[in-house]
């Protein structure tokens, strides 16, 4: 397998004992997001302070963190987009891309943690300038609305709910175009799904039902259950194979995780995976080697008032990417 | 006419080092004759000559240009020809954003229109969403002496797309 490093080319004037090591990076956005019920806005931008405050620099090892100032929310429409905060995403995309690129470019892992799911553009991007392809999208939902089956007429749409869409191509050039890169952040071949929960429903159609058309591999929860997870995560890891994929993104939405053990979400639901079974998930795809940072999404503290979930959390993170193996490292 | 606002509004170039960024539109820099052909959904298509000038602003960090139907030459006089169209368009380069946001304001049509634009590959391409439709307007094969431009819809999420306008731009000066 081609090492990150040797790819990117621009290792050589970094220091070697950061190979592999853990660069947290803090992405405390909740521009992606609707309000909430009362009007106000989500609160899944304080989850990386509580995630932090429950031990995960020390869970993950983390060898440095980089905090990423908090944008600001603006309930109205922005000039010139119907996504909400659609300018303030781009901006917010460019300064995180920047530091994933960075954090890349060191020979380090870096681990985002938002924020709700417009995160993932900013960490494609700055994996893409890195010379990172493919994108492994675990989530409870596929994220796939755009403007070929959403109605941007009579509302504002939430880039939190367009994520995969956007990522692949698809909807509006403010967050599908990028410096450097053009179109897409990813192909559609590219990308395999895993967690969506609602394909099999009668509504699944109306939605985004769409994504079962395009080159996109998708892997539905109750697929998943079905199957077991190392079943499931070779599936992924042959795909990725098939594709040459050696330097691929992981974007981990906390939803995917069973209501049951994980209501604290934007958009909790069930069937998912228990906390095990996605720490299982993530570290096997990790151990291959093919993984070079990750994101973890849509935790929202303000639903957990009692600090229950972040601890479960942080230890499903730790024990996700413990095992990783160090592919890249510093140019010989 | 107001030569103090002209001195203030207008400029002579970029903003020092945001050359590469503003000569996106401000290598339109200059006057140039179109030739503009419409094609409504209901009736035939009609072509009309035009007018199109452009030049740097606020101190090099916008390009502005206006748009007129027919050519200023065949306005006024005896026979008193007003414009069929005009219009002032603003183009503000945001570096943070990495794009310009626009504004075109047509005070005989009495239409106002915000856009984003962007470089993609060696066109440029302004986009809006309206009304569930999706409009883009595409500056391409731009050289010092021509460029074409066209206006493209599509009412399915980009899916399809309908020419609805196009210009072919000639260099005058």
């Amino acid at each position: 397998m081609a090492s990150f490093a040797a790819i990117s080319g621009s290792l050589e004037d970094e220091t070697p004992s950061l190979s592999g090591a853990i660069s947290l990076i803090l992405a405390p956005s909740n521009l992606g997001l609707r309000p909430n019920e009362n009007g106000s806005q989500p609160g899944a931008w304080r989850a990386p302070q509580v995630l932090m405050n429950a031990g995960l620099a020390a869970a993950v090892s983390a060898t440095d963190v980089l905090s990423l100032k908090r944008p600001a929310y603006e309930l109205e429409a922005q000039f010139g987009t119907t996504i909400r905060n659609g300018l303030s995403i781009r901006a917010f995309s460019f300064e995180l891309g920047e530091k994933v690129h960075e954090v890349l470019r060191s020979g380090r892992f870096p681990l985002v943690v938002g924020g709700d799911c417009s995160i993932l553009l900013g960490c494609l991007y700055g994996a893409r300038l890195a010379g990172g392809r493919g994108l492994v999208h675990i989530d409870g939902h596929s994220d796939f609305f755009h403007p070929g089956n959403y109605d941007t007429a009579n509302r504002l749409s939430s880039a939190a709910g367009m994520d995969l869409a956007l990522a692949s191509g698809r909807g509006e050039l403010l967050l599908t175009h990028w410096l450097e890169i053009g179109r897409p952040l990813v192909q559609d071949a590219d990308v395999v799904q895993v967690g969506e929960r609602d394909a099999e429903g009668p509504d699944f159609n109306e939605s985004y039902g769409d994504i079962v058309r395009t080159g996109i591999m998708q892997i539905t929860i109750q697929g998943v259950l079905a199957e077991g997870v190392d079943n499931t995560a070779r599936r992924v890891l042959t795909r990725l194979e098939s594709r040459e994929l050696d330097n691929v993104w992981l974007h981990v939405d906390c939803d995917v995780l069973d209501q049951t053990v994980m209501p604290a979400v934007d958009s909790p639901g069930r069937p998912g995976f228990n906390f095990q079974q996605l720490g299982i998930l993530i570290n096997e795809l990790c151990h291959s080697g093919r993984i070079v940072g990750a994101d973890f999404t849509i935790y929202d503290p303000e639903r957990d008032p009692h600090g229950k979930y972040s601890k479960l959390l942080v230890d499903c993170i730790a024990r996700g990417i413990s095992n990783r193996r160090l592919e890249w490292g510093p140019a010989q | 006419m107001n030569p103090q606002l002209l001195n203030s509004l207008l400029a002579d170039g970029p903003a020092p080092g945001m050359t590469k960024e503003v000569d996106l539109f401000g290598r339109l820099n200059g006057r140039w004759r179109t030739l503009i052909t419409y094609f409504p959904l209901d009736g035939p298509e009609r072509r009309e000559e035009g007018e199109w000038t452009f030049g740097y602003a606020l101190e090099g960090r916008a390009v502005i240009d206006v748009w007129q139907v027919p050519p200023r030459a065949q306005l006024g006089g005896a026979n008193g020809t007003s414009s069929h169209e005009c219009g002032l368009c603003v183009r503000v380069y945001d570096p943070r954003l990495k794009l310009w946001r626009f504004t075109f304001h047509g005070p005989v049509l009495g239409v106002t229109i915000d856009m984003l634009a962007f470089a993609v590959g060696s066109d440029i391409v302004q986009e809006r969403f309206y009304g569930g439709r999706c409009e883009r307007w595409i500056f391409s094969d731009i050289s010092h002496e021509r460029f074409f431009w066209r206006s493209v819809l599509s009412t399915d999420g980009g899916v399809s797309w309908r020419l609805t306008q196009t210009i072919e731009a000639r260099r005058e000066m």
